[in-house]
């Protein structure tokens, strides 16, 4: 359900300047992390042919915690922003809050009248996607991968 | 013919477009406080009033079911369904309404020709050809079949213009080869096909051929019988009908030996436990309660078509495309992805640096809607090695002035990506 004002064009003009200000700026032209990873212990594969992103993302996982993230491929400004919050937030992390911070990423997703959830952090930044529902299926891909690539190891 | 060949012999009367314009209520609106410009027609085309009341008119005065009743309603029901039956066939050219089936719209259409046609028959190592711009509509049912059968799938190869290399399709044919496949305009390139030539390379091999016209029918007069193929599916939203109804014309012969594809109401004449005897044609290949309303509204749109002429709303989109084509080539980073000498009026591009889902959010906000993604033609984005592009396809009641706007909001969209 869209709670924003879809009546306002002040609003949804600015909510595109505020979507894509932070991103691409930020992420799209210097995203953080994106290079591949010399020995990965877990892959994933984002692929949404749809739209045209195809991005692998590769982990380091030591004792149930990430302990180095990154991302490559090809994709749109949002799918690449969210890569990059996400890959710099992973580091770190126990693969535990990976999960509850997934579900929290989708539920700020669904709702853009949600506030800031804490323990997303920088990720935040994207909450404007939310007022954009043909978008959100990018923001939601590179999380898509890392869950994908925690389900399966590498030899 | 095809639409180049129409604006060269010459539109007498030009289309007044301001007036096509009204007949069609959703032009009217705003998207995000701008003047909608709807730029996605490949996808669907918008409805005009004739379409709109058509249905309208059938839900309030007339509704009944089809050949089933002998009341009033029912009565009239039935008469306005096979009224647009015969539409239909006039549409094609058909030579008989007979071989018009109703369907859900050409992937429907293509489905039954799969499972009715080609499945009682097809052997392990039999051939099915299609070319390289298929919609997927045009390469899964026939991947389905041929993956319960052993069946394989060759492909007709299409040079860097987006054109089909007609010169290499004699050599794919042989005795294996059970049918081909091919679209008749491309929603991915635009390109329009040489559809009677391979009809005509076919025919000397006895192999039937299958036209997918989805994109056609909207901007030339089809005629099945010049076409000379033996199967032609189409959608009716498309060609300013409404969705979920669409029809495949067949030889009349080919659809007589072929059994039915559903079961149910409509399509028998005598069922007992023991044995079932089938309808005629074309009630055999329409179980079930046909989409009334949805036939009712393509049978209007054929004849607001026709009322229109095809040919004028043609010559109208010929010159968008073209005039679209040349500010698109000046356009830095621009590249046009289909280059066919004879197209449709699409244009499928990418811009270096700006991915098509960021362009088609931004330029959504100046009410510009277009498609972006791989067009459900995947292989065709796989051949020009991109992973999606951008596409603006045009319709009768498009302006010229829309594709400035169009221009504008691709400036704007680059000042913001780049």
């Amino acid at each position: 359900m869209l709670r924003h004002s879809t009546g306002a064009l002040g609003g949804n003009a600015m909510a595109l300047e505020t979507l894509y200000q932070q991103l691409v700026l930020e992420h799209n032209r210097h995203p953080r992390n994106y290079h591949r990873l010399n020995r990965p212990s877990h892959s994933g594969r984002g692929l949404d042919a749809l739209c045209g992103d195809d991005i692998l993302v590769e982990l380091v996982v030591a004792d149930r915690v990430i302990e180095n993230a990154a991302f490559s491929g090809e994709a749109c400004a949002i799918t690449k922003a969210s890569a990059s919050l996400l890959t710099d937030w992973l580091k770190g992390q126990r693969i535990d809050n990976f999960h509850l911070a997934h579900r929290s990423f989708k539920a700020l997703m669904a709702d853009s009248s949600l506030t800031n959830c804490e323990t997303l952090g920088e990720i935040n930044q994207l909450r404007a996607v939310a007022a954009f529902p043909a978008r959100v299926r990018n923001a939601l891909l590179p999380w898509k991968a890392v869950d994908q690539a925690l389900k399966t190891p590498m030899d | 013919m095809n639409a180049m060949e129409l604006m060269k012999t010459g539109v007498k009367d030009l289309l007044d477009v301001h007036r096509l314009r009204a007949e069609f209520p959703v032009l009217e609106r705003t998207v995000h406080g701008k003047p909608l410009i709807y730029l996605d027609n490949a996808a669907t085309a918008q409805r005009p009033l004739a379409v709109i009341e058509a249905m309208d008119d059938f839900y309030r005065r007339y509704n009944a079911n089809v050949h089933r009743g002998v009341h009033q309603l029912s009565v009239e029901a039935s008469e306005a369904f096979e009224q647009s039956r015969r539409d239909v066939a006039r549409l094609l050219n058909a030579p008989s309404d007979r071989e018009v089936i109703f369907t859900r719209g050409t992937t429907e259409a293509i489905n039954l020709v799969a499972n009715s046609y080609l499945r009682p028959t097809i052997k392990p190592g039999d051939e099915i050809l299609v070319s390289h711009m298929e919609h997927h509509a045009n390469i899964v049912p026939w991947q389905l079949l041929c993956e319960q059968t052993g069946a394989t799938i060759k492909v007709m190869p299409i040079n860097a213009r987006g054109e089909l290399m007609l010169d290499e399709v004699e050599a794919l044919i042989n005795e294996r080869t059970r049918l081909i496949g091919i679209v008749h305009v491309s929603n991915a390139l635009g390109t329009v096909n040489p559809v009677a030539e391979v009809c005509a390379l076919a025919k000397r091999f006895d192999v039937p051929v299958l036209v997918d016209g989805a994109q056609a029918t909207p901007h030339e007069k089809v005629d099945v019988q010049a076409l000379g193929c033996d199967f032609y599916a189409f959608s009716a939203h498309k060609m300013y009908g409404p969705t979920g109804i669409g029809a495949l014309w067949g030889r009349e012969a080919l659809l007589e030996a072929m059994p039915p594809w559903q079961g149910g109401g409509e399509m028998i004449l005598k069922v007992s436990f023991e044995q079932t005897q089938f309808n005629e044609l074309p009630h055999k290949f329409e179980a079930g309660t046909p989409n009334i309303a949805g036939s009712i509204g393509l049978g209007a749109a054929v004849q607001w078509l026709e009322e229109k002429g095809i040919e004028r709303l043609a010559a109208h989109e010929q010159k968008l495309l073209e005039y679209a084509t040349e500010r698109m080539e000046a356009f830095d980073g621009l590249r046009i992805v289909g280059q066919a000498a004879n197209k449709g009026p699409v244009v499928s591009f990418t811009i270096d640096g700006v991915h098509p889902n960021d362009l088609g959010t931004i330029i959504d906000h100046h009410g510009v809607a277009i498609r972006t993604g791989h067009h459900c033609a995947m292989p065709v984005m796989q051949f020009f090695d991109v992973p999606a592009t951008a596409r603006v396809s045009f319709a009768g009641y498009n302006l010229r002035s829309e594709i400035d706007v169009f221009m504008d909001s691709l400036e704007a969209a680059c000042r913001m990506l780049r």
